[in-house]
């Protein structure tokens, strides 16, 4: 009899507070107010529900995820009363701390976890599952806590869904789903590389599940193609062996918003060796994963951007000839109200064309930018011969629809008038390779729009460029600024074709780069062949047959176009041999090898671009500061399309060239300079003081 | 003079550590630091014997969980009866939490028992960087011929829990019995637990 009461005794005692006295659902340390929540009232016996651990941590500490990262703890749970699942981890996010870099959470974080209620729960009675949950909570230093939670929830033949069900399924939803697309694998120098079908991916980057699958603080170099994005991973001190699944999510910055995809592929064999350990002396990762796109720039200043912008273009080297062509005509007399709109409809019917052309593209699912259509040799020739053509007019060789000779009659107003249109077309054309300083980030921000937002933008772009001679031509007090009429006119117009002559060079220069020679033998082909026509309409008095030479021969220059090919990329070393062509890997390759980087990518049909490095970047101080530095300087060139240079724009909010960076050793991320460079901001730039970060 | 000298080896030395990383099986990245006693030792005054790195913080929680057991203290006794040289390293940056002057540290060696033989101080974080090392503790095993044995944790429960000791397999011990055994570590390259070392940043 003793022997049967004495363990039936223990165990009701043992039992007595389990029964008796659940722990409290919430509890609070120093640095973080826990709570679970359930997303049933009432549970059944043998039922499976959610339980959510909410933590809600003091501003600017953090907990961990599944893999801490380089140090860390993952919070765990020790269940009692219950079987329990694994704990589902919403989306982490990157917590650098110095050159470390650790995965987890700020702010309230919610874990959840499937409880199993025992089938053998009797309805009526209450099940209480207790919970023995420890984090560990960081800002610069780390804080292990604990608290003892639970749950007292009553059982039914029937389960009821409490109050928190729909919070409950709010929280499932930042928990990361398997990927509905296919992720290919496969080796890399330093790791693997990881690649994917998500189009217009700007920032990607992937966590690994496992402590030292990949090397938690190196950068993850992105390239986003028409086809989707690659991500190169570099190895960490325990890479997958080969075979085993590389399991973690993968979080993307897309078009539409950020994602976050739990991903799991087999090791590839022949994965590259990372950095080692902790590769401290690299820089760290440059992730920052679901956070706001970088061109979150809001509608409204985005157009006042694109306006200032096109403001500016008016004062750009390859605007300003086209436009002196339009201050001639306001200083005649004429319907200069009627030329202004005119002007400003040319203008913005280019633009609007031009964003028209970017959106069919973009549709298609072409990485393009600003400046794109400058990527063609054939643009670029066409561009030089309507350049040519309105040089030789304004040398007097023929006239453009009248619109500089014939005033007052009623044809001529109506010549003038297109003629005032399509000198409004030419500068929109002329201008696109000028990227303004506003208009950078306006157009990335366009770019990444709904058509309608983009199509408003470039508008406003449009109207910024027009501006000026729209108020010269409504506003007689600002008219009488400009000099009178008189037999100066005929000679100024004939100095205003040498702008356009030498915008015919540089274009020639362009397709030079394009092309090579044989392009450029077939362009001044061309030109002479115009100028051949031109001349013998000219002297045969503007008669029948002249002007069908004239055409014969433009169409003829035209056709030679045909013949030209781009030639394939090469590095271009602008005369200096401690220049190496851009590319991610070897930016990455001099990251890690703690060495300074200064990035220029241009274009040279981008005369800022040219500019710049004239008067900047090619001068000896400057270059007496990169070499003092060390500093290694990376070229991208993009005067041919190429979706990695793309990409890096893009990256950085921008769309167009010029883009000049600057990494520091062992800095975050690169700073961005100004589109516009003197030798005294570049030298400070990569002045020792922003350099080693050991040092500060 | 010696002031220009240290600083002379510090400016020879720095970027050869830049590059050199620590790799079990390869040479372990050589350095010259000073100590908490106003000394200057290098990795190469060691040749021939066993080395052991202790990278610490005497407020980080996990530090605590092996120096309030006596966990520590006791390995560091039995490497001394064993001939094994161990070093502490003090990779915080001045300012962040476990940054302490040199006289500071031997104190808090003294008051909690500890025997290292060295204390190093690395308040710029470059012996730290070299090693990658990433927790307070992060542990290293160097053989006699100057090879890394062993890096990564001090052992296999990642807590800070005292209580877990016990129930740990001893890395390091583990990685000291092989190699003075000449045989190979089992289990060379673990995970480091910890916090953070508060490098400057």
């Amino acid at each position: 009899m003793s022997s049967f009461l004495r363990p039936a005794f223990l165990l009701a005692l043992l039992a007595a507070p389990l029964l008796a006295l659940a722990a409290p659902p919430e509890a609070a340390t120093e640095h973080v107010q826990a709570r679970l929540v359930a997303s049933h009232a009432t549970v059944a016996p043998g039922q499976r529900f959610t339980v959510a651990l909410e933590q809600n941590i003091k501003s600017h500490w953090h907990t961990y995820w599944l893999n801490p990262g380089d140090s860390g703890q993952a919070t765990s749970i020790a269940w009692t009363g219950t079987e329990a699942g694994p704990i589902q981890w919403p989306t982490p996010s990157v917590q650098a701390i110095g050159p470390l870099v650790n995965y987890g959470y700020e702010g309230r974080p919610a874990l959840l976890v499937e409880l199993t209620v025992p089938a053998d729960a009797k309805p009526g009675g209450r099940f209480q599952p207790g919970a023995e949950v420890r984090w560990l909570v960081c800002k610069d230093v780390c804080i292990p806590e604990q608290v003892t939670l639970g749950l007292d929830l009553p059982v039914a033949a029937e389960a009821k869904p409490g109050p928190d069900a729909a919070q409950i399924e709010e929280w499932r939803g930042a928990i990361p789903k398997p990927a509905p697309f296919a992720v290919q694998v496969k080796a890399a120098p330093r790791g693997v590389q990881l690649s994917g079908p998500t189009a217009g991916v700007s920032k990607a980057y992937f966590f690994a599940e496992t402590w030292g699958a990949v090397a938690h603080s190196a950068p993850q170099a992105l390239k986003a193609e028409a086809g989707g994005w690659t991500l190169d991973i570099p190895a960490g001190d325990e890479p997958v062996p080969a075979g085993k699944p590389l399991a973690g999510v993968i979080t993307l910055m897309t078009p539409a918003g950020p994602q976050a995809w739990t991903i799991s592929v087999a090791m590839p064999a022949g994965a590259g060796k990372g950095p080692g350990p902790a590769d401290l002396n690299a820089p760290v990762a440059e992730a920052a994963p679901p956070a706001a796109p970088q061109s979150d720039l809001g509608l409204l200043s985005a157009l006042a951007m694109a306006l200032a912008g096109g403001l500016i273009l008016n004062l750009m080297p390859c605007v300003f000839p086209v436009l002196s062509i339009k201050a001639l005509a306001l200083v005649r007399e004429g319907n200069h109200k009627a030329e202004g709109l005119a002007y400003t409809a040319g203008v913005l019917a280019s633009f609007a064309v031009l964003a028209g052309v970017l959106i069919a593209l973009r549709t298609g699912g072409q990485q393009v930018g600003w400046g794109f259509q400058f990527h063609s040799p054939v643009f670029v020739l066409m561009v030089a011969y309507l350049l040519f053509l309105v040089g030789l007019s304004l040398s007097g060789l023929f006239a453009i629809g009248g619109s500089f000779t014939g005033v007052g009659s009623a044809l001529a107003a109506r010549q003038g008038l297109a003629g005032s249109f399509f000198t409004g077309v030419l500068a929109a054309v002329v201008a696109t390779p000028c990227t303004a300083p506003f208009m950078g980030a306006a157009l990335a921000y366009a770019l990444s729009q709904p058509a309608a937002v983009m199509l408003a933008v470039f508008l406003a772009l449009g109207l910024g460029l027009a501006l000026p001679f729209l108020i010269l031509a409504f506003w007689p007090a600002a008219q009488r600024w400009l000099p009178r009429p008189g037999a100066w006119m005929d000679r100024f117009k004939q100095a205003l074709a040498f702008p356009m002559y030498a915008a015919v060079v540089w274009l020639l220069w362009v397709l030079a780069q394009q092309t090579g020679p044989d392009g450029v033998a077939l362009a001044l082909c061309g030109l002479v062949l115009i100028a051949f026509g031109l001349w013998w309409r000219h002297s045969s008095g503007a008669s029948a047959v002249g002007t069908g030479v004239a055409l014969a021969s433009v169409v003829l220059a035209l056709g030679l176009s045909v013949w030209i090919k781009p030639v394939a990329a090469d590095v271009r070393s602008a005369g200096d041999a401690s220049t190496e062509a851009y590319s991610a890997t070897r930016l990455a390759e001099l990251r890690a090898q703690n060495k300074p980087v200064f990035v220029n990518m241009t274009a040279s049909w981008c005369i800022s671009c040219l500019v710049n490095e004239r008067v900047a970047l090619s001068r000896p101080e400057v270059k007496a500061a990169f070499a003092q530095a060390g500093v290694a300087y990376l070229k991208g060139d993009w005067t041919r399309e190429d979706p990695a240079i793309t990409a890096v724009l893009k990256a950085h909010g921008r769309s167009g060239v010029p883009l000049y960076l600057y990494y520091a050793p062992g800095a975050a991320a690169a700073e961005v300079l100004p589109q516009i460079l003197t030798p005294g901001l570049v030298i400070e730039a990569v002045s020792p003081p922003t350099a080693p970060r050991s040092s500060t | 003079m010696t002031l220009l000298r240290r600083s002379l080896l510090a400016a020879l030395i720095v970027p050869a550590l830049a590059h050199a990383a620590a790799n079990v099986d390869a040479p372990a990245p050589a350095f010259t630091a000073t100590t908490a006693d106003g000394k200057t030792v290098s990795l190469a005054d060691y040749k021939g014997k066993t080395v052991v790195l202790e990278w610490t913080n005497h407020d980080c929680p996990y530090v605590k969980k092996h120096y309030g057991s006596g966990n520590m203290q006791s390995q560091q006794k039995a490497a001394a009866s064993q001939g094994v040289v161990w070093l502490q390293v003090i990779s915080s940056a001045p300012g962040q939490q476990g940054h302490v002057d040199g006289a500071t540290a031997q104190k808090l060696n003294t008051d909690r028992g500890a025997v290292p033989t060295a204390t190093l101080l690395d308040p710029k974080g470059e012996i730290g960087k070299a090693y990658g090392a990433q927790t307070t503790p992060h542990m290293y095993v160097i053989r006699p011929d100057g090879t890394l044995a062993y890096k990564g944790g001090i052992d296999s429960l990642a807590t800070a829990d005292k209580n877990d000791i016990g129930k740990a397999e001893p890395y390091v011990t583990q990685a000291l019995v092989a190699v003075s055994s000449g045989r190979k570590v089992d289990k060379a390259s673990t995970r480091p637990y910890g916090c953070s070392i508060k490098y400057a940043s």
